[in-house]
């Protein structure tokens, strides 16, 4: 498990999205936003700034360092 | 399994399958001396190979839920991770190809040698993909 943790599953459900959709918005596949999602890879940084910016949010409030 | 894992996977076995058949076609001719056209043999061989990939690749293609797109940043990595690993295995192999020539192989014997460097080379990069696919969830 990578140590970077994320809200992306949250905020996706949040706005009625599937992982589908979220991909297709950002350019991931569906596999990688769910591999996203259980912290089975970390994302790009630019990867990141989309997402967040899709969620109108920033990346800071997205991604974190877990230890 | 998405549409990429499917057509590496259906790359590996039908490369694997229909190149093994033709090495094995090829030590029994060199072992008994039983008479073929190497030129055809070969041809056949890669004819084969569209077919089944081509076939293939339309059958996932129409029974897949993933529509096809171009890599992601993800695959991208995998994809790299497994050219990485081909391409040793390429100098290897071709290194060992000039090597037989030290051996007593000629010509023809020497291209086969090269070739089955390169075959061996591409599944082991379609393995490692595959591997690296499989591991990441």
């Amino acid at each position: 498990m990578f140590p970077i943790a994320n809200n992306v599953r949250a905020e996706r459900e949040a706005r009625g999205m599937t992982q589908s959709e979220l991909g297709a918005a950002i350019g991931l596949t569906r596999q990688t936003v769910a591999a996203i999602e259980q912290r089975h890879y970390s994302p790009s940084l630019e990867a990141a700034f989309r997402i967040a910016r899709l969620f109108g949010t920033s990346v800071d409030a997205l991604f974190h360092w877990e230890e | 399994m998405s549409f990429r894992y499917k057509s590496a996977l259906l790359s590996l076995v039908s490369m694997a399958a229909i190149y093994a058949w033709y090495f094995t076609f090829l030590v029994i001719h060199f072992r008994t001396g039983h008479p073929f056209n190497p030129v055809s043999h070969l041809a056949g061989t890669i004819l084969l190979l569209v077919f089944v990939q081509i076939g293939g690749h339309i059958l996932i293609a129409g029974t897949s839920s993933d529509k096809y797109d171009a890599m992601d940043e993800r695959e991208r990595a995998f994809d790299r991770r497994a050219t990485q690993v081909g391409y040793y295995v390429l100098i290897v192999g071709a290194f060992a190809a000039i090597a037989t020539l030290h051996i007593g192989f000629n010509g023809p014997m020497v291209g086969d040698a090269v070739l089955f460097a390169v075959i061996f080379a591409e599944c082991t990069r379609q393995a490692v993909f595959l591997i690296a696919h499989h591991r990441a969830g």
